[in-house]
């Protein structure tokens, strides 16, 4: 952090410039603080001058629609994360719930209620092993929970044959309203983004209100010393795989209900943008740490970007290379005051 | 012929005006000084003094708000530490700074370039060769091929040393370098630091530890809140002087004073409250069976490696035990989880403070509270901590701790390591614990700061607690303790008590073992 401190002693003087130099510091460590809204709000700006399109009611609407599945992943991410492990497993989970839900319904005819039961047991269960690997055999959890992910996409073509299936006739409406019903007396938004608000409430009350949340943040900032304090590392580090699997769950619920299909490896394309919303909420915490607040907006900041340049027309190509640009320019931002404080 | 002179006659590092504010903090106020080639200076002074910043201007990883510095008479300006080490200043921090995986040789030769055949592969035999060289000028029983992180922590500091001549360094600082040290290699290395000075290298010599300092220094440069408050040749000091100027104030106890004027006799004749009964565990303890009485501060001694982290580690269960069993009033803990032990009244105030006794980027409060978050909850069924009692109970530490802290919010990372440790201890305080064990709770704290550990110590032990306190610095022991273990091999070697308890004593017990 002092490396990058350009000040320079300049010999044999005291410093004419410092006070100016000091203004400087602190624009620049606004800018560190608050890197990640600037950015966001300037976005937002720009869209919508550029198209008034982009701030009707309608398109937050369909936009927090098309966001909810990436927030509950997410969220999910942000409790492993925050404990200092990584789950990759998620997208896997997400993908092969998705085809097997989708199966169990359209083409078993299974009760949507039991398909969804079996698909939270499966959730819960991969999560087990992931947290039951990394948590009491030790493995490092970047390489483990790549392992099951690639797994899990297997067993997703397995059950999918690599096939989109779809079957909006063959759903009941009760699962469909899962994805797209308004349910009363809430009809503002779609049962997923509120799902999501909901998810997003109790993980926040969770890791910022609770004795648990403590626990987590220590074990993420010293495991050993958490250890030392009495904190039962391993089984909250095993609990924190356990909940990304049931989230995936989740998501992989409202992304099928909302399409009424299961499309193969949906969760890759998920993945990325779930780290880089994670990794956009520490980046706009004042002490850099995963916080399910920071997570939200690091979210709709990806999703406003995604949906403001496709309203201005622009194709695949340029939206990924800006999404990717302005999570640089976020975290540049961030660094560039972080080296400050 | 008069410029040849004038940088004959020019010192080698001129220190001029240097000054250095942290937010709130005057870290360095215009400390001038200037070291003459082939000296052993002393920098003391208490945590948060001043050093640490003045040493890392002077490597260039901080930078001066103003001053300036001259190398043998000419401007040195430091952009990053690089440019330090060209300019022939080598560093030895505290907490080294090798990398483990690597050979000797690849850490001794770091930053110069490795030798290359065919212009692409490094020469091995040649790397090992050249970084023979250094080692051989220090005597180190040091092979280039070993790898680093085997090493002992002594042979680390040798090899980090013989970087520092490998870069051809004129000035060579060591921070706090007899830390984790036996007498044995503390010897060695006073010869070797007295070898560099005879070659013509100066050696700055930070320590906490006042003996050293007149041992070997030749000078001696205290620092007291960011300024220079003496700068004088050793033997013009005495130890008193010497922590007068350090202290700011005009007290030095001897351990042998405080102990008489404390009036520290023997164990107090109250209930047993742990009892270790034939502990071994898989890390070298060795069926080691004691007792501690409410109110009595039994102290651990023994050298390095001596067995007696391991030991405590046992008892509290950080480790297994393999055999033995601890009781706590009378009734047996298990060693499953810290967290029964801790059910039990036993807490563990681990030695190093920064990898296993706080979170460092949790602030003061939520470090305070950590062990004991149940009990401040808004609602008793409620797992859910109240920010309000929280921050009464870490005020309340604070100010009975007197820990140095702008307010409770402040994160520990950027408290002293006087202070660090006492938030430790507050942690434990609060947790309320019947069994304080202390490891090496002064280590790296300054005179004043291991004062007031001492007194908290004793205050707990008026309380009612026991206390057992573990040091590398007998006379530590001496001034505190009622009762002396002495360790070697992870067995319980010897046992001294009221009257007995002298530094010789101990001493004499560690040595007749070998």
């Amino acid at each position: 952090m002092a490396e990058t401190n350009t000040v320079p002693v300049s010999p044999g003087s005291a410093q004419p410039g410092s006070e100016g130099s000091r203004s400087r510091i602190d624009v620049l460590s606004f800018i560190s603080t608050y890197g990640v809204f600037i950015t966001l709000v300037a976005c937002i700006v720009i869209f919508s001058v550029l198209d008034s399109d982009f701030i009707e009611i309608d398109n937050l609407r369909t936009q927090l629609g098309l966001a909810a599945p990436l927030l509950m992943l997410s969220l999910g991410l942000t409790v492993v994360l925050a404990m200092g492990d990584f789950d990759l497993s998620i997208a896997g989970t997400l993908s092969a719930c998705a085809a097997a839900i989708v199966v169990l319904i359209v083409n078993h005819d299974w009760p949507w209620g039991l398909a969804v039961l079996v698909g939270i047991a499966f959730g819960l269960g991969i999560g087990a092993i992931n947290g039951l690997l990394v948590s009491y055999v030790e493995m490092p959890s970047f390489i483990t929970t790549l392992a099951t992910f690639l797994i899990l996409l297997g067993v997703e073509y397995m059950i999918s044959d690599g096939r989109n299936i779809t079957g909006a006739a063959d759903m009941p409406d009760l699962y469909r309203d899962l994805g797209i019903g308004k349910p009363e007396p809430f009809t503002e938004f779609t049962s997923p983004v509120w799902i999501a608000a909901g998810l997003a409430i109790i993980l926040w009350l969770m890791m910022s209100k609770t004795e648990l949340g403590r626990y987590m943040y220590a074990i993420g900032g010293n495991p050993e010393a958490a250890r030392l304090s009495g904190i039962n590392v391993k089984a909250l580090r095993a609990l924190g795989f356990v909940v990304v699997g049931f989230v995936a769950v989740i998501a992989a619920v409202s992304q099928t209900a909302r399409t009424a299909s299961s499309i193969p490896r949906v969760g890759i394309s998920l993945l990325l943008s779930a780290y880089a919303a994670a990794f956009l909420g520490a980046a706009a915490s004042r002490k850099g740490l995963f916080n399910v607040p920071g997570t939200v907006l690091g979210v709709i900041f990806l999703q406003a970007v995604q949906s403001g340049l496709t309203i201005l027309g622009y194709d695949r190509d340029i939206l990924d290379i800006s999404r990717g640009s302005i999570l640089v320019l976020a975290m540049l931002l961030t660094a560039l005051g972080a080296s400050r404080r | 012929m008069t410029e040849a002179a004038q940088v004959v006659s020019a010192p080698l590092l001129e220190v001029s005006g240097v000054t250095k504010r942290y937010p709130g903090v005057l870290a360095v106020d215009d400390v001038s000084l200037s070291l003459e080639a082939g000296q052993i200076v002393g920098l003391v002074g208490k945590n948060g003094a001043g050093k640490s910043t003045l040493i890392k201007i002077i490597a260039g990883a901080e930078h001066a708000d103003e001053g300036s510095l001259q190398l043998n008479g000419e401007p040195l300006v430091l952009h990053r530490p690089h440019d330090a080490t060209v300019a022939g200043l080598a560093f030895v921090h505290q907490d080294l700074q090798d990398v483990g995986d690597l050979s000797v040789a690849e850490n001794v030769r770091m930053g110069l370039g490795y030798p290359r055949k065919v212009g692409l592969f490094v020469d091995w035999a040649e790397l090992y060769r050249q970084a023979a060289e250094p080692l051989a000028r220090l005597e180190a029983d040091i092979a280039p091929r070993d790898s680093v992180g085997e090493l002992s922590v002594a042979k680390q500091r040798l090899v980090m040393i013989a970087r520092g001549l490998a870069q051809q360094a004129q000035l060579l600082v060591l921070d706090e370098p007899s830390a984790s040290l036996t007498d044995e290699e503390i010897d060695h290395l006073f010869a070797v630091v007295r070898r560099l000075r005879d070659d013509g290298i100066t050696v700055v010599y930070v320590s906490h530890r006042l003996e050293e300092i007149f041992e070997l220094t030749e000078r001696v440069i205290v620092m007291r809140n960011g300024q220079l408050v003496a700068d004088e040749s050793t033997e013009s000091l005495d130890r008193s002087s010497l922590i007068a100027h350090i202290t700011g104030h005009e007290h030095a106890q001897t351990a042998v004073e405080r102990r008489a004027s404390r009036g520290v006799g023997g164990r107090p004749d109250t209930e047993v409250v742990l009892e270790v009964d034939g502990v071994s565990a898989d890390t070298g303890v060795n069926d080691c069976s004691f007792d501690v009485r409410k109110g009595e501060i039994l102290g651990v001694g023994g050298l390095m490696g001596s067995g007696r982290t391991e030991m405590v580690r046992a008892v509290f269960g950080a480790d297994h035990r393999r055999e033995g069993t601890v009781r706590v009033h009378g009734a047996e803990v298990s060693d499953r989880h810290p967290s029964e032990s801790m059910a039990a009244g036993l807490a563990l105030l681990p030695e190093d403070r920064k990898t296993q006794g706080n979170i460092m980027d949790f602030s003061v409060r939520h470090n305070i509270t950590l062990a004991s978050l149940d009990r401040h909850r808004a609602r008793p069924r409620l797992p859910a901590p109240s920010g309000r009692m929280e921050k009464q109970a870490a005020d309340r530490r604070i100010e009975r701790l007197s820990i140095a802290t702008p307010h409770d919010r402040q994160l520990v990372r950027l408290l002293s390591g006087g202070n660090q440790q006492k938030v430790v201890i507050a942690k434990w305080l609060e947790q309320g614990a019947d069994v304080l064990i202390f490891d090496e709770p002064t280590i790296g704290v300054d005179v004043d700061g291991k004062e007031e550990i001492y007194d908290i110590m004793e205050e707990l032990a008026a309380e009612g607690k026991a206390v057992v306190f573990i040091s590398s610095e007998f006379s530590e022991l001496v001034g505190v303790c009622h009762r002396v273990l002495v360790l070697h091999e992870g067995r319980i070697v010897g046992e001294l008590e009221g009257d007995a308890v002298t530094e010789p004593a101990i001493v004499e017990i560690c040595y007749s073992q070998h």
